[in-house]
């Protein structure tokens, strides 16, 4: 057996005790430059000496961050809503509906996933700015919702995850669905989002944080602040001569909390889904 | 027309469910390759300008016929491998399949070399250099995450109390945004004297150390040895870089690979236990070649992942450091962006995409044969 004796069970704790510890200690030391004083946080002290919640008050209220937590808020619930309205009509399609083509597409589709991301960026710069083909709403999206979220709408990976789940759902509720005279809309609204609920609630998580991780993208096509999420905020924060970075770490630290927040509530199936998917990728 | 539609409804039906993903993903995922393909091939400030044709190429490459020498070496390497694990267990005498498969090895390495030095000299240093960058992230990178991954693996399948709990914070750093977890190491590996970091290495006897402020190579600062070209490794810069690398994705593997562990059937460790085996014989004949596919798989899709790396890269780089940050993906963006060389950037994106695919065809050869034994 590889598994140890129980004398012996010290050795994997110490392992997962050093690395518990070196995994969360970023986001301690977050959390403790966060209340230092500015003198506290240049000099790079272990800890406040006294607590100052005030930095949390003065980001909050200061340089638009709370404009900027809320874009990046309507950005990401955007981006999932989208992603979810059309992924898991495909998914069904790809995984339950019988029509010619339809592994092709799929295939062709997942394909994409090999494409880099920094090699799409041009092209969809140009397509933002309506230079390729005109857009609906407006010339140009750029500085604009539209143009942060709609291109995120559609994601392979995604699609992937929730076609792989939707398959497991035996056939024969659809055949008895049809005996009723349901349509497949109907079938779909009534018994597969129901019954797929754990996947869809762990990819719109996925979407959720992929959304407000997204950086090159905001980076690129705002100029103005209007819409600044607050990952790029963060980062012009950080190029500023002179930051403090105390001031910075609390600002990282509210814009991590709602992704904390969420994965908290959802961990179980987080990590199901990525133990699975691991493997049968 | 009712009764063509309740014939077809069926198909019909499935094209509209598929309709919006498809419509998005083409035009958003698929069409900017073709694009960008379109786009290289031109003087593209902003606005399209004049036909070039390859010259955009000439000027990254040198030369491009060294490119696909360089390239074909990649592939060549790749059937170096593919001999070897094709004719190894065929052959009575595994020890010639041997020779030739290094044989072939060293043609690869050889064609690599000369193509490599070709380009190096007529073509855009710091475009090929950021490719050297980019490898060393990948590699140091993805190495030690699995490695460690497979240490935490083993340690999270022993039993023990709050497993759930350790998993759950493994996974911190996965999910903690790039941008923000990279100005904390942004912080942490400053290049204060008195950071906690200096100190604390203080405590073992080194220097103070500038970390993402230094441009030095590592070989140079750890051995004190100057040696130019791809053997003097990443700048103590990048490495930390790839130390952001390891601390957010180690977990990610980790978790992976403890399903791994759990789906190799308990049975043939009973099976072992009662023929006598000792727990490392165990170890070494079982557990080894049954996680040895996933463990590669690992590797090899990592290994392609990193190679976009950009967030926390851009997130941390400092000016100090000079270019030994400009991995790749940064290179690319850097042209466009603030130097707006839309088509020369297009061009760099193009040869990133077809070594990507050498890369990818690598992972096909190597995973022909399905990883899954139940």
């Amino acid at each position: 057996m590889i598994s140890f004796q129980k004398k012996e069970l010290i050795i994997p704790y110490i392992i997962l005790f050093i690395v518990m510890f070196l995994s969360v200690y970023p986001l301690l030391y977050m959390i403790s430059v966060s209340l230092m004083t500015s003198g506290e946080a240049s000099n790079q002290y272990l800890l406040p000496k006294v607590p100052r919640f005030e930095n949390y008050i003065e980001v909050w209220s200061s340089n638009n961050f709370q404009q900027y937590t809320l874009n990046s808020i309507i950005i990401s619930g955007l981006i999932v809503i989208g992603v979810l309205c059309t992924s898991i009509p495909a998914a069904y399609a790809f995984a339950k509906i019988q029509f010619p083509f339809r592994d092709v597409i799929f295939y062709s589709l997942l394909l994409s996933l090999m494409i880099p991301e920094i090699i799409a960026l041009l092209p969809h710069l140009l397509i933002i700015r309506g230079n390729i083909f005109p857009l609906p709403f407006g010339p140009s999206w750029m500085n604009s919702l539209q143009g942060l979220t709609v291109p995120f709408f559609g994601n392979v990976f995604i699609i992937f995850l929730l076609r792989q789940y939707i398959k497991k759902i035996p056939n024969e509720l659809w055949d008895a669905a049809r005996m009723d005279g349901a349509s497949h809309f109907y079938f779909l609204r009534k018994v597969v989002i129901p019954m797929s609920m754990p996947i869809i609630v762990t990819v719109s998580l996925f979407a959720f944080i992929l959304a407000w991780n997204s950086f090159a993208w905001p980076l690129l096509i705002l100029t103005k602040e209007d819409w600044f999420p607050v990952t790029v905020s963060i980062y012009s924060f950080i190029r500023e001569a002179g930051t403090q970075y105390n001031l910075l770490m609390a600002a990282s630290l509210i814009s991590i909390f709602p992704v904390l927040l969420l994965y908290f509530f959802t961990q179980r199936l987080f990590l199901q889904s990525i133990s699975n998917f691991g493997l049968k990728q | 027309m009712s009764r063509i539609f309740s014939k077809y409804s069926e198909q019909i039906n499935g094209y509209i469910f598929i309709l919006p993903a498809f419509l998005i993903i083409s035009l958003f995922g698929i069409f900017p390759v073709f694009f960008g393909m379109y786009m290289s091939l031109h003087k593209w400030k902003v606005f399209k300008g004049r036909f070039l044709g390859f010259e955009n190429y000439q000027k990254i490459l040198g030369d491009i016929s060294s490119f696909w020498i360089f390239i074909l070496g990649l592939l060549i390497m790749i059937a170096s491998y593919w001999v070897w694990s094709e004719y190894k267990d065929k052959m009575k005498n595994s020890f010639y399949c041997f020779v030739v498969s290094s044989f072939i090895l060293l043609i690869s390495l050889y064609l690599i070399n000369i193509s490599w030095t070709n380009m190096m000299e007529k073509g855009d240093a710091d475009f090929l250099n950021s490719l050297i960058y980019i490898f060393y992230y990948s590699f140091f990178a993805i190495t030690t995450e699995v490695g460690l991954g497979l240490l935490i693996a083993f340690a999270l399948y022993q039993k023990l109390k709050g497993k759930q709990f350790f998993q759950m914070i493994l996974l911190f750093p996965y999910i903690t945004p790039a941008v923000m977890g990279g100005a904390v190491f942004f912080i942490i590996f400053g290049k204060a004297e008195n950071s906690i970091l200096n100190e604390f290495i203080g405590l073992f006897g080194y220097d103070p150390q500038l970390w993402l402020f230094d441009k030095r190579k590592i070989t140079e600062i750890m051995f004190g040895i100057k040696i130019e070209g791809f053997f003097a490794g990443p700048s103590l810069a990048l490495l930390t870089s790839i130390l952001y690398g390891v601390w957010s994705y180690t977990g990610y593997y980790a978790i992976i690979l403890l399903a791994g562990l759990s789906i190799i059937p308990s049975d043939l460790y009973e099976a072992a236990k009662a023929e006598g085996a000792t727990r490392w014989q165990t170890f070494i004949k079982i557990t080894i070649p049954l996680l040895m596919p996933i463990i590669f798989f690992l590797l090899l899709t990592g290994f392609i992942n990193s190679f976009q790396a950009f967030n926390h890269i851009m997130v941390m780089k400092t000016s100090s450091a000079g270019e030994t940050m400009d991995v790749v993906t940064i290179e690319i963006f850097d042209h466009f962006w603030d130097r707006v060389k839309f088509g020369y950037a297009a061009a760099e994106g193009v040869v990133l995409f077809i070594i990507l695919n050498v890369l990818a065809i690598s992972q096909y050869v190597i995973f022909r044969k399905r990883l899954n034994y139940d």
